[in-house]
């Protein structure tokens, strides 16, 4: 396939003695949505956090437009362009929204970038122009979670990975952002989406993985994820007989 | 002097004093930020400056106030020292314990290496003004703590603007709410750290100084500076530098106050026994948002 963004290649992650991912490999093609999906703890953020840096893989490579992160710390991660708006938004809530986005854009390759990224920020999310000077803290959990996003939005990102970001939010919301994210997509933007809400995931993904226990047990098309009768059953149907 | 000159007076030497353990306590809160440990060596490195003011005074003949242009950097210098030295790699660990321990190992080192090199017996430095008074209006205010004053204040905005107003300082402010978060940014937890550790050394220098003008020290007075401005931090609220400081002049007032109507023996127990009230029923601070 033309143009390999991110290849993760057959990595094990350990926390301390417990295996948390087994030989995983996905790849991100340069301007996609690629979709993560599966159960609670399958190990759909460990997989981000290894990604980013924050967790090292014991087994395996990760490379960015063919270049290895191997050894590489967050913040080095970060400057080359992988970025991570983690679940639970972890905002800096004593901060103002300017300040947040401020530090969204602290590495030196996005820096020069600011003004313009400031501009692109506001005009996609109205909201936090009007509330700049505000604490983070002081948002809606709505504006919190576009906050999130503006502030990796910030960094420049060739690859933009959202953890989980519909979580918590009203119906509408959830909306909002599925839209927003297919905005950002249309804008050229390349987004790695760890979703539980697996059906409005995989109606954008153009591709998607399902994570099980630590292992990826299935991959394709989103529509053709969407239509499969075991992923019906396994999750989306689960969720509908619960209700 | 009338019954209210005499408060007057006693308010105005426990804010003086005060502002030594608040600036103190905003080099711990800094510190607290961002690694997450009391820096218990603070007290000892305030000591250690006031004897660099001291061999400078005395050696060398350089002016206490003076001498600030030389300390304030060396300050700054150790601090960030001490972390990449010292602290560099407890830092990365879950467990914080080490990086107190660590801590707590300095302040000994630092201690007993002072008794060896410079004698316990206490120092005082003499200037022309050590002795000079201002008497606005009956009360009695000495220069020299009117200058503690002022140079306490000057310190605790410096840090204030720089936290405020630096691309740093507001990774600082980050980090301490969230360091994995900051490292998202792409920001280095290493050097948020040496700054936070920097700034917390350089406050501990002008408050060497400050303290070196106006009062007698010796190597082991470290440790009670240092628990007394974990009290300041304690009523401030951690994570608030005007917080800090206005906890440390409570704290100094309360001192002063204490052995003015009470006595002397019983300021310090009666301040610790304010501390764990304080703690009892406000455990984020006088002034700290609940958690």
């Amino acid at each position: 396939m033309a143009n390999q963004l991110l290849e993760v290649k057959g990595i094990d992650v350990f926390y301390g003695d417990g295996q948390a991912l087994w030989d995983v490999s996905i790849t991100v093609e340069e301007g996609a949505i690629v979709a993560l999906v599966g159960a609670n703890g399958a190990g759909k953020t460990t997989l981000l956090k290894t990604i980013s840096g924050l967790i090292h893989a014991r087994k395996g490579e990760i490379l960015l437009s063919g270049k290895s992160l191997s050894n590489l710390k967050p913040q080095e991660i970060v400057d080359r362009g992988i970025i991570h708006v983690p679940e639970g938004r972890r905002l800096f809530s004593n901060l103002t929204v300017l300040e947040n986005l401020k530090l969204g854009a602290y590495v030196p390759r996005a820096r020069p970038f600011f003004a313009e990224s400031l501009e692109r920020v506001f005009s996609l999310f109205p909201a936090l122009k009007t509330r700049k000077d505000q604490k983070a803290g002081s948002l809606s959990g709505g504006e919190q979670q576009m906050l999130a996003i503006a502030r990796g939005i910030m960094a420049q990102p060739k690859l933009l990975m959202l953890d989980e970001p519909s979580l918590g939010l009203s119906p509408i919301l959830v909306k909002t952002i599925f839209e927003l994210i297919s905005a950002l997509n249309e804008q050229k933007a390349t987004i790695l989406l760890v979703e539980q809400n697996i059906t409005q995931a995989l109606k954008i993904a153009h591709r998607a993985y399902v994570l099980k226990t630590g292992e990826i047990v299935m991959s394709g098309r989103g529509d053709e994820l969407l239509a499969n009768e075991e992923i019906r059953k396994a999750y989306i149907g689960e969720r509908v007989s619960k209700r | 002097m009338s019954e209210f000159e005499i408060i007057f007076q006693v308010l105005i030497n426990g804010i003086l004093f005060g502002t030594m353990y608040g600036i103190a306590a905003i080099g711990l809160s800094l510190i607290f930020g961002t690694m997450r440990i009391i820096f218990f060596a603070q007290g000892a490195i305030i000591i250690f400056f006031a004897y660099i003011c001291y061999w400078l005074f005395t050696l060398l003949g350089i002016d206490p106030y003076l001498s600030l242009i030389l300390v304030i950097p060396a300050a700054l210098l150790l601090g960030a020292g001490f972390y990449y030295g010292l602290f560099k790699e407890a830092a990365a660990l879950e467990q914080k314990e080490v990086s107190l321990l660590i801590a707590i190992g300095l302040l000994w080192l630092m201690e007993n290496a002072m008794m060896v090199a410079w004698t316990p017996n206490p120092r005082t430095i003499v200037t022309a003004y050590t002795s000079w008074v201002l008497r606005p209006g009956g009360l009695v205010i000495p220069f020299t703590r009117l200058m503690a004053l002022l140079i306490a204040l000057l310190s605790a905005v410096g840090v204030f603007v720089f936290l405020k107003r630096t691309r740093i300082g507001t990774a600082v402010r980050a980090a301490s709410e969230d360091m994995e978060s900051t490292t998202l940014m792409g920001i280095n937890p290493n050097w948020v750290n040496a700054v936070a550790f920097a700034l917390g050394i350089g406050l501990a220098g002008t408050a060497g100084v400050a303290f070196a003008t106006v009062y007698s020290f010796d190597p082991m007075y470290g440790f009670t500076f240092v628990i007394m401005s974990v009290i300041a931090l304690a009523f401030g609220g951690f994570g608030n530098v005007f917080g800090a400081l206005l906890g440390g002049i409570i704290l100094g007032v309360l001192q002063s106050g204490a052995s003015f109507f009470v006595s002397a023996g019983w300021a310090d127990a009666i301040c610790f026994g304010t501390f764990l009230l304080v703690l009892m029923f406000r455990p984020q601070g006088l002034f700290g948002k609940k958690v």
